[in-house]
């Protein structure tokens, strides 16, 4: 849903935080009833047997025509839109280019890819410039059997329907714009929509269309030499003259575009909301986009790409679909982790040269994003501020860049005065850009209380992996827009802009004592069951002798498991530092720069609030122990933490990724699922059931049974709260599901102390944890890093001395 | 000499030495055996001994090889031996010699030389070419009816829901539960081995089981052998006079007509047509993969049609029925178009294979063998990681071990069930004990009974004194 609206409202929504969740309801409503009308599933015809086969098939599709030439053509089209593409043909390379256009890759893998058309696929496409004709015309051109039938209409249907009619916000007044008059007048027929009209003769506007081609992204080959050259400026008539324009617009209808026209008329921008629904309702849906060169209102940003900055082809190929027509245009850009979606974003703010907000989800990720503006953009350092629970600073002049998270922006509740301050600085402002970085991660509900307070002319999400198990991702194109662009995993790997991944899936034995235990505890997903499959003495140990097979490499390796009180256990008993929700913000940085300067340091272990945002070059080997279920998003995101390694240009080198996986538990069919996405991505995963020489170490853990019984008597007297997964504050990964699931009251179980807080009194460490041993010694850390940070201190000092 | 021709190496190697020696009376039946049955060195052998007047030494024979072949050599000599090729022999002085089997060298030397009776590789009709059946349909036709088989075998197992088009007759049905493919209406283990081959050697062994089975039906072996190691010598599109033949070489023209070995015209016609798959019976090319593939338009039998991913999507390009039968079995299908069918390798169509008794193995050699010419740029032609899942998830099924035996309990003493469990586990029949319970099992009850035999028997003895 196009998420301008509501700007004079956003005001009010954020003094109260109840109303949304009562809106949100029939908002969800009409997601699903809008997504039911445009799929294919309701257009289907019953199905007709041919011959005794027929029943084994889902789609049996034996009976349609196959061309006399088939073999030289290379896709199949299935009658729910699914496209099969065979990758050893000749006409491989232009038809991928053309399905990425108009379909959702599904798997591509190597031999065979699958697409499917779905209708925000189509109307992506209509919006990039596809029209319905060209689109039916290529698919039977690469199809090898005559097209069918309800595949065509359905194509028909859903380009009619999309991207027929835009929303243009020029000079901040909304604008409805369509090249087809007829449909704007039976918009204009709308009881809801005339009642919006800005101007209540309810004539049209029309003027020349804009030239495509005419934007320049920065960073590009053509852009890097010359000077941006001067847009043309467009004819931007105001409706002064209705009659004569009308008369045109007759004219116009007799001869037949001659000169490209569009049309137009103009809504009162409260309105917006009101009429995009009803757009919707009548099934033409608008396109959000935004005239920035014509935008004379907001003040311009002096930002452009450093020289050294080269934006990657497929970068290129992507921003080119979110500027063609030299306007921007809302939608979401899907990068693998590691393929540069920070340097997409920071073009595509360099291509908009307007106040440009950007929304992370963590704090340590806003820091990385303004590090990375100053990086490869000219940008006045002063221009760019941080607004994070940490630092609340806002920029001085009338453009620049704000940087900030989703949770500082969503959380309702009292403010302290500062972060208020800040947050009033935002909803007063017009953005030209909002950029949305890990866009999957946002649940509608808190993603449109955020866009509505801040009154932005284009969206842009990034993401790696736009999928949730909770099928909301499709809110999305609502939200934000469609899917612009969906990078290929294996060709960006091949081409090294990725690293080269291994990936294998360890079984690991569980120890019997520990699986009697599993056996006995009730309740499939119980904490505890998960804890004694995450602390299976076999899996310990595979994850210690993996650890030490890839120090020998020279690797350095991330653990990642989502348990914390798994987490605590391993790195101490293995003597590694720790990342997890409760660490605190200055120790994060400390154990990360170690981590990444400190060769004495080659592990580290994250808690998910590793999965996201987090740049480690360094890293080169991943192993999870554990994980949230079947999420294949996850799964994906931790991928992406090794894609960007440093050496991936090396010779022959590969990153590695594990999956350790205590066998016969739920463990082993979450593996599976949460591998999905990766797999049809062209990963392979390897089963590893034995670990070659892991039989003659005499120096792990865990090989006697007293020691391993040892263990098992821990984890069962860990409490519940230990046991379950970690709820990070601050980041938003759990405000979203965990909030609304049960409205009752909930009941732990727990001693007097510690209601009291007096088990929290006496504080005695045996298990040091190496955190404290890196922030303890100085001699670890070195020199840049306390530059870093006195840098850091004394520019606080200099701004509060400045103000 | 391929892997085909071993079932029916292995049943000629059964047979008694009478049958041997009738059955090289024929030399189209001795040309065969020699040609396809015999590895090459035995061959070389053979043909040394063919026109040699006397036995020959064995002492000279030692002395063609090399030392470090004598186990080469030895492996021919026992085939030989075990097929009543050749003689040994011991003179006086005591030295050994080996001399071919006369009317088995007598008859090949007829085959190689023509001389002799020709009756014993069939007899061409005299009609005129244009009279005859084409090569296409003779192809066509056996295809047709050897697939029929393979589906009614197939077919009803997948669901297919008028499993196969035409039905067989009840003298093959009958075969193929003699042979032990189906048993109530279900395929079995040796069943899924069975179509899961090649052509080639899915027609030897119902061809042996068919042998087998002769006796009961009081048909001739020798005749039966005799009959198919001529068909193997025969030209394809020639058709050939049933007037040589015998009783029961008549009564076989139906029953290889129903297979789509042979074609008759009708069932009184004087003439019958080898097919392909007679043909190359006792030749190593493959029989119905070459030529009747692309004589039938792309058929499904062609080689190399099936691309799989590491995703475990599987692409089969085939239209034919029996194949997406085949492929069914192990696969979730999901989509067909008029020439491919797609589907997906999942947890659970494997185990469903691995539950009808298919296994792993014999599903990855299936894939394999039929890979796209695509997957075949790779080595190996398989994503390792597929080969392995499918194998792990066989394993997976595969924890439980079964043992067949008998449960004891009820010792009436502690000391009574520590004796008899020392006596299970001394004759090595103890499989499991748990002394709380004072119980044992044994998987031979004999043994333990044996046991308490003697004692109850000592008990009465003294009981008596």
């Amino acid at each position: 849903m196009p998420p301008k609206k509501r700007k004079a409202e956003a005001a009010e929504a954020e003094v109260d935080g109840q109303e949304w969740s009562g809106g949100e309801l029939s908002d969800a409503d009409t997601f699903k009833r809008l997504e039911n009308k445009f799929s294919l599933v309701g257009h289907q015809k019953p199905r007709h047997q041919t011959d005794g086969a027929s029943g084994l098939f889902q789609n049996d599709q034996a009976s349609q025509p196959l061309k006399p030439d088939h073999a030289s053509r290379p896709m199949w089209v299935v009658e729910d839109g699914k496209i099969i593409l065979e990758s050893f043909s000749p006409l491989f390379p232009e038809a991928q280019d053309f399905l990425i256009n108009i379909a959702e890759p599904i798997s591509r893998v190597s031999r065979m890819h699958e697409y499917t058309l779905t209708a925000h696929s189509l109307f992506a496409a209509v919006s990039v410039g596809h029209t319905p004709d060209e689109i039916i015309n290529r698919l039977e051109k690469y199809s090898k059997a005559v097209l069918n039938s309800t595949v065509v209409s359905f194509i028909k249907k859903s380009s009619a329907a999309y991207g027929k009619a835009k929303i243009v916000l020029k000079k901040t007044l909304s604008y409805i714009e369509s090249d087809d008059p007829a449909l704007l007048r039976q918009l204009l027929q709308d009881p809801v929509i005339s009642q919006s009209l800005a101007d209540s003769s309810a004539t049209l506007i029309t003027e020349a269309a804009p030239k495509f081609g005419q934007m320049m992204i920065p960073g590009t080959k053509m852009a890097a030499g010359a000077n941006q050259i001067a847009q043309p400026e467009l004819a931007a008539e105001e409706p002064e003259e209705p009659n004569k324009i009308i008369a045109a617009l007759r004219e116009d209808d007799e001869e037949e575009e001659e000169e490209a026209k569009v049309h137009s008329f103009q809504i009162r921008s409260e309105t917006r909301e009101a009429v995009i629904k009803q757009c919707w309702e009548i099934g033409y849906p608008l396109t959000q986009e935004y005239d920035f060169n014509n935008d004379q209102v907001n003040a311009n940003l002096n930002i452009d790409l450093k020289p050294h900055a080269q934006i990657r082809y497929y970068q290129e190929k992507a921003l080119s679909k979110m500027f063609s027509n030299s306007r921007a245009r809302s939608g979401v850009i899907v990068l693998p982790c590691g393929a540069g979606k920070t340097l997409v974003g920071i073009t595509a703010a360099c291509g908009v040269k307007k106040s440009c907000i950007v929304l992370c989800n963590s704090t340590m990720s806003a820091i990385q994003w303004r590090t990375e503006f100053l990086n490869w953009s000219n940008i006045n350092p002063d221009d760019i501020a941080v607004l994070t629970s940490m630092e609340k600073n806002v920029f001085p002049k009338s453009a620049g860049v704000l940087v900030t998270t989703y949770h500082m922006l969503a959380a309702s509740g009292k403010r302290a005065h500062d972060t208020a301050a800040a947050l009033k600085f935002i909803q007063e402002r017009e953005w030209g850009l909002l950029i949305a970085d890990e866009v999957h991660i946002i649940p509608a509900a808190m993603f449109k209380k955020v866009t509505y307070s801040v009154a932005s002319h284009c969206k842009l999400g990034l993401t790696a992996t736009l999928l949730r198990e909770d099928d909301k991702i499709g809110t999305l194109n609502f939200l934000v827009g469609p899917k612009l662009y969906e990078a290929n995993w294996q060709e960006l790997s091949q081409q090294g802009h990725i690293a080269k991944v291994q990936c294998a899936e360890v079984w690991c034995r569980m120890a019997p004592e520990f699986y009697r235990e599993w056996l006995n505890t009730t309740g499939s997903n119980s904490p505890k069951k998960q804890l004694l499959a995450v602390l299976n003495p076999y899996k310990f140990q595979a994850c210690q002798f993996l650890i030490d097979y890839h120090h020998k490499r020279g690797d350095k390796t991330i653990v990642f498991s989502d348990n914390v009180y798994a987490l605590t256990k391993y790195s101490i008993k293995l003597g590694c530092p720790q990342i997890h929700g409760g660490t605190s913000q200055h120790e994060r940085q400390l154990v990360l720069e170690n981590f990444r300067n400190n060769p004495a340091i080659h592990t580290i272990f994250l808690s998910k609030i590793g999965d996201t945002s987090l740049d480690l070059p360094e890293a080169t080997c991943l192993i999870q122990i554990s994980s949230h279920y079947g999420s294949r998003r996850q799964e994906a995101q931790r991928l992406g933490r090794i894609l960007r390694a440093k050496r991936r240009n090396d010779e022959g080198f590969n990153a590695f990724f594990y999956s350790l996986v205590s066998k016969d538990t739920d463990e082993m069919t979450y593996a599976a699922r949460r591998q999905s996405f990766l797999v049809d991505q062209g990963y392979a995963f390897k089963i590893i059931t034995r670990l070659e020489g892991i039989e003659d170490r005499t120096d792990l853990f865990f090989r006697t049974l007293t020691d391993r019984k040892e263990l098992l008597t821990e984890v069962c007297l860990a409490k519940e709260s230990d046991a379950a997964e970690e709820h990070i504050a601050g980041d938003t990964f759990s405000m979203n599901l965990n909030k609304r699931k049960k409205g009752g009251a909930r009941r732990t179980a727990g001693t007097l102390a510690d209601l009291s807080g007096g088990a929290g009194m006496s504080y005695i460490e045996y298990n040091k944890t190496k955190n404290k041993e890196l922030s303890k010694s100085k001699g670890v850390k070195n020199n840049f890093i306390r530059k870093l940070n006195s840098s850091h201190t004394n520019a606080k000092k200099r701004k509060a001395a400045g103000q | 000499m391929s892997a085909s021709s071993f079932q029916a190496l292995d049943y000629l190697e059964q047979l008694p030495v009478q049958t041997h020696r009738k059955l090289y009376e024929q030399p189209s039946t001795v040309l065969a055996i020699f040609r396809c049955m015999l590895p090459h060195l035995a061959k070389s052998i053979v043909m040394a001994l063919l026109y040699m007047p006397a036995p020959f030494p064995a002492a000279d024979l030692d002395a063609w090889f090399r030392t470090d072949s004598t186990q080469t050599k030895r492996g021919a000599m026992f085939i030989l031996e075990k097929l009543h090729i050749t003689v040994q022999k011991q003179d006086d002085a005591r030295t050994l010699s080996y001399e071919l089997y006369p009317s088995f060298a007598s008859s090949l030397r007829q085959a190689l030389e023509g001389s002799g009776s020709h009756r014993s590789f069939g007899v061409p009709s005299h009609k005129s070419e244009d009279k005859r059946v084409s090569v296409e349909f003779l192809d066509s036709y056996s295809q047709r009816q050897w697939e029929n088989i393979l589906f009614y075998l197939v077919g009803g197992t997948v669901g297919f829901r008028n499993a196969g088009g035409q039905d067989i007759g009840t003298g093959t049905k009958n075969l193929l539960q003699m042979a032990g493919f189906f048993h109530h209406g279900m395929i079995t283990r040796e069943g899924f081995t069975f179509v899961l081959r090649d052509t080639n050697a899915q027609v030897w062994s119902l061809l042996v089981a068919y042998l087998r089975n002769a006796p009961q039906l009081s048909m001739s072996e020798t005749d039966i052998l005799n009959f198919l190691f001529m068909l193997g010598s025969l030209e394809l599109g020639q058709d050939y006079s049933t007037a040589t033949l015998s009783a029961t070489q008549l009564q076989m023209l139906e029953d290889l007509a129903e297979f789509g070995i042979i074609y008759r015209s009708h069932k009184a016609a004087s003439t019958f047509y080898p097919t392909r798959l007679a043909v190359t019976l006792t030749s190593d090319a493959g029989a119905l993969s070459q030529g009747a593939g692309s004589a039938t338009g792309g058929g499904s039998t062609q080689k190399g049609f099936i691309i799989i991913e590491t995703n475990y999507r599987l692409y089969a390009y085939t239209n034919s029925l029996l194949q997406i039968a085949i492929l069914s079995l192990f696969t979730h299908m999901r989509t067909r178009f008029p020439n491919l069918v797609t589907g997906k390798i999942t947890r659970r169509s494997i185990g469903r294979a691995i539950s009808y008794g298919i296994t792993s193995a014999q599903i990855i050699e299936y894939l394999d063998t039929h890979a796209h010419p695509q997957m075949q740029k790779t080595k190996p032609f398989l994503p390792p990681t597929v080969m392995d899942q499918i194998r792990l998830w066989e394993y997976e099924r595969e924890r439980m071990e079964t043992t067949q035996g008998y449960l004891m309990r009820e010792f009436p003493s502690e000391m009574m069930y520590k004796e008899y469990v020392q006596y299970a586990k001394d004759n090595g029949v103890l499989v499991w004990q748990n002394d709380k319970l004072r119980m044992f099992f044994v998987d031979s009850f004999e043994v333990v009974m044996a046991k308490v035999k003697r004692d109850k028997e000592r008990t009465q003895a003294r009981t008596m004194r």
